[in-house]
């Protein structure tokens, strides 16, 4: 029995870290049509991948070298587990080892390795960046319980990933009642925030941090940065695809399906990313608190009512 | 065969002669006074009545049931446990004291959990209570008898609630009892719920909720850091919690709208202390707050009457007794190398004290609940308690519910997000020069983070083989909460598949380094010091946002400290007697007039 999980684990991982690269050369084509440039070819992320294996890694002379190697591979460890309980009850329709609640506390353990990874440097601009991590984490993570939280409600409180997915199977997806619209939307933004996408590439910042957490990592590490980034745009949208279309089934014409709601949340996430400024880290927090919180709190509210 | 009762005749003077072979001066004069009117009392008692011995052993004053074994052990567990952090290093000028004050708090704990008499247990509350008030007065800073007093105020007015309490119970139940097991009364009539009420306060109080928790702060901040991981991280709340548990389950009968409001006190608990802890710069300070915030899950979690939620909150108790007095002794070792607790005077330190920083991260990751530690196991299983009523009650209640779930939750993040701040301040980030020759801790204090630190992990991973149901259970059985279903978190599935991707990493990792050390980038500039980002204003942001700095404002002003507006309230009033004593011999004939008219006014 576990060497059967250990089978979905592995294969899950690859599978997620081969599909993820790809979803990276859809986002930066994509990014490139929008700026109207040509874009990368479609295996760049892949070379980019394997160069960065392939260069030497710099340690900081007077860091704490052990937490900043661990930090990328605990953070790699957290995606392909969470990868893979969504894709068993996305494709296999069963548990894997936890329900919602664990997922969303799992998925917290990507922020904690960034900080830590980042600080153990003693780099300014990575400290500084790792503090902008934790208050986006804050801000994003109450919307972020709200709208787990309306699936949760309209699915007869269970938390079971697999359930959630067969309740919308018998009663239509969550995404067709009004509180599931709106906490899709939510949903939506909280993911872009959690990947440090555009407009919330707040901690990252290129112009100002220079990568900040990230700014010592080199070779291999980055590399794994880079996976674990790239993984996220397939667990991340996934966990969407769960929550709010009921999952997918994969027969016929179905897959089209699958693939089509998946597209839907990147492009959308893509599209969101290349039009708009990065904010500032308090205007971010003032609107996850003061207008996305409340909206949440709606949602749960008439996900209470059966709206 | 029975001992025989008459040797404490013999034994009480020899073992009084014995202690006082090590004891100082005036504690060998108090403890020879009290042998010796012990003996005497037996004596003349015995004088009195031939049987006294027997009466004394077979009324059953102390009793132990499976409530009284959990918390029994867990006293146990953790005051042996900080032992071994004492034996090396404790301040050598308040040694002494310390250790006469440490089983002396050991014993009070044990005797409040098995008396089953109301007056015993009233008398060792109290005794538990006075130990706080001395641990805190062997502090060194000048703030320390402050702070000892307002422990005093907060606790001791809390034992009159106690006393109260029970004395309201008296006129509660039909048959008058001095055995808190024998008691269960609807909690109907102003007599039971006045009883109800004031009990709760006492609970609260010793156990640190809101609005009662002033006082955690402030001992954590002034008392010797070894009594603050023995007393409010861990047997205070300990005792705090037991007395609630009583009290919901053995006690009162209570309604749902009593659970609904215990669950409130929770997640209010639990979210005002975190945002007070996010913006404190002082370790020890830091903590309290946090070791108030995590008392508002055990509230919620014993308070809700759910059967999975009280299994999780009493799982909550041990857990974060565990973590709270690793995490305050890891402070402690960190305190006794640098001289410090203000976080902005620390950083870096995370070279320096390897195995202090391992002990640390473990200790932060179970007090956030990440999985597979345990504070995760507990607040999940109250999660789904709160989840389990939702889904049963009806709208109103079920959105309250929800409210405080979304709370308990949110809380859960804020209490990270805090302790990667405190992390980073001590452990991580640029080294202040004057700490380059800071080593690590004593081998008896890693030795007693690590056992903690080990206890975490292992009570994460085999929760449902060890504490469940070897200590928790049994309770629930006992109270006739009957079972429940655990939802789906194998803890040791997760942690290993974690572990796969981890250990795969690792191996690509090793595989195809090529390690080069160098210098922190900064773009061609000079790591200065001044540069340096402690990490204590992270969230100056949250502090600057509107509504919450007016709050903020208001807590440093002490607006909403209990114990200051109490004292505040009795200045006031003392100050209106004294302008009515102006010492005018002809106001004082107007005041005797005046209640000689009122008196006669009364019998007519």
């Amino acid at each position: 029995m576990i060497g059967l999980k250990f089978l979905y684990l592995l294969g899950f991982m690859v599978a997620t870290a081969v599909f993820g690269l790809i979803v990276g050369w859809v986002d930066r084509k994509l990014s490139a049509r929008v700026q109207f440039r040509v874009g990368p070819p479609f295996l760049q992320n892949f070379n980019d991948f394997f160069k960065l294996m392939g260069k030497e890694t710099i340690l900081v002379r007077n860091g704490i070298h052990w937490l900043f190697i661990t930090a990328p591979l605990a953070a790699f460890g957290m995606l392909v587990l969470i990868s893979t309980m969504i894709w068993t009850a996305l494709i296999l329709h069963r548990g894997f080892g936890g329900d919602l609640i664990v997922v969303m506390y799992l998925m917290m353990i990507y922020s904690v390795a960034l900080v830590l990874g980042g600080a153990s440097t003693g780099n300014v601009y990575s400290s500084i960046g790792a503090g902008r991590e934790i208050k986006l984490l804050l801000g994003d993570e109450l919307v972020f319980i709200m709208i787990c939280l309306v699936p949760v409600i309209q699915s007869n409180y269970t938390l079971r990933l697999d359930q959630i997915i067969t309740h919308q199977a018998e009663n239509g997806m969550v995404i067709g009642s009004v509180s599931g619209a709106i906490a899709f939307v939510l949903g939506l933004l909280c993911i872009q925030a959690k990947m440090a996408l555009p407009p919330f590439h707040i901690p990252e910042a290129e112009t100002e941090l220079v990568e900040g957490p990230l700014m010592e990592y080199s070779g291999p590490l980055l590399a794994f940065w880079k996976l674990n980034h790239h993984m996220m745009y397939v667990a991340y949208p996934l966990l969407l695809v769960l929550l709010f279309f009921g999952g997918f089934k994969l027969q016929g014409i179905d897959i089209l399906w699958a693939v089509l709601k998946y597209l839907l949340i990147v492009v959308l996430m893509i599209l969101i990313k290349n039009t708009n400024p990065r904010v500032r880290i308090d205007t971010a927090l003032n609107f996850f608190w003061r207008i996305a919180a409340p909206l949440g709190l709606a949602a749960v509210l008439l996900a209470v009512l059966g709206v | 065969m029975a001992t025989n009762p008459y040797i404490a005749l013999i034994l009480i003077p020899i073992l009084v002669g014995l202690f006082n072979l090590v004891l100082p001066g005036l504690l060998k004069k108090i403890l020879t006074f009290l042998g010796m009117a012990l003996t005497g009392f037996l004596t003349l008692m015995l004088a009195l009545d031939p049987d006294f011995f027997e009466w004394i052993f077979e009324v059953p004053y102390f009793g132990l049931d499976n409530l009284g074994t959990f918390a029994l052990a867990g006293t146990q567990l953790l005051a042996f446990i900080i032992l071994i952090f004492t034996l090396k290093g404790v301040d050598k000028r308040i040694e002494k004291s310390f250790f006469v004050l440490y089983p002396l708090t050991v014993g009070f704990c044990n005797g409040v959990i098995l008396s089953d008499h109301m007056i015993a247990f009233m008398v060792f509350w109290g005794l538990s209570g006075v130990m706080l008030y001395l641990f805190n007065l062997l502090g060194r800073s000048k703030d320390a008898p402050e702070s000892a007093r307002k422990t005093f105020m907060l606790i001791g007015g809390s034992d009159a609630c106690l006393i109260l309490g029970f004395v309201m119970l008296g006129f509660a139940i039909p048959q008058p009892s001095w055995f808190i097991t024998d008691i269960n009364v609807d909690l109907t009539g102003s007599a039971a719920i006045v009883s109800f009420i004031s009990l709760l306060i006492a609970a609260l109080a010793k156990a640190g909720g809101f609005p009662l928790h002033t006082w955690v702060p402030s001992y954590a901040k002034e008392a010797p850091v070894e009594s603050v991981a023995l007393l409010p991280a861990s047997l205070d709340k300990i005792l705090g919690i037991f007395l609630l548990a009583r009290i919901v389950t053995q006690l009162f009968q209570c309604p749902l709208l009593i659970h609904m409001v215990l669950i409130s006190i929770g997640a209010v608990t639990v979210i005002a202390a975190v945002m007070m802890a996010l913006v404190q710069h002082n370790g020890r300070e830091l903590l309290g707050y946090h070791a108030v915030s995590q008392v508002g899950y055990m509230i919620i979690g014993v308070g809700s009457g759910s059967p999975i939620a009280f299994a999780g909150g009493l799982f909550h108790l041990i857990n974060n007794a565990i973590y709270k007095s690793n995490l305050f002794l890891v402070l402690g070792s960190v305190e006794k190398q640098t001289g410090t607790n203000e976080l902005d005077d620390l950083g870096g330190l995370g070279k320096n004290m390897p195995i202090t920083l391992v002990m640390a991260l473990i200790g932060a990751f179970s007090i956030s609940g990440i999985p597979p530690f345990n504070g995760f196991f507990s607040k999940w299983l109250i999660y789904h308690g709160l989840l389990d009523m939702a889904r049963e009650a009806t709208a109103g209640y079920e959105i309250w519910l929800l409210a405080c779930f979304i709370l308990a939750i949110f809380g859960s993040a804020l209490t990270l997000a805090s302790f990667l701040k405190y992390l980073h301040t001590i452990f991580l980030g640029k080294r202040p020069k004057k700490y380059d020759k800071i080593r690590e801790a004593p081998a008896n204090q890693w030795l007693s983070t690590g056992l903690l630190s080990v206890l975490c992990v292992i009570f994460g991973l085999f929760a449902l083989e060890i504490p469940l149901p070897k200590l928790i259970l049994p309770i629930l059985e006992e109270n006739g909460m009957g079972s429940f279903d655990y939802g789906l978190y194998k803890s040791k599935l997760i942690f290993t598949m974690m572990g796969v991707g981890f250990v795969i990493g690792w191996i690509i990792y090793l595989l195809i380094r090529k390690v080069r050390l160098d210098d922190v980038y900064l773009g061609g500039m000079d790591a200065l010091e001044k540069f340096r980002v402690t990490g204590t204003e992270f969230y100056q942001e949250i502090r600057r946002m509107k509504p919450l700095s007016t709050i903020y404002d208001w807590v440093e002003k002490k607006w909403l400290d209990l114990y200051a507006l109490l004292g505040g309230a009795s200045n006031t009033i003392a100050r209106l007697f004294q302008k009515a004593h102006p010492g005018l011999l002809s106001l004082y004939l107007f005041y005797i007039v005046l209640g000689m008219l009122v008196l006669m006014f009364i019998r007519n």
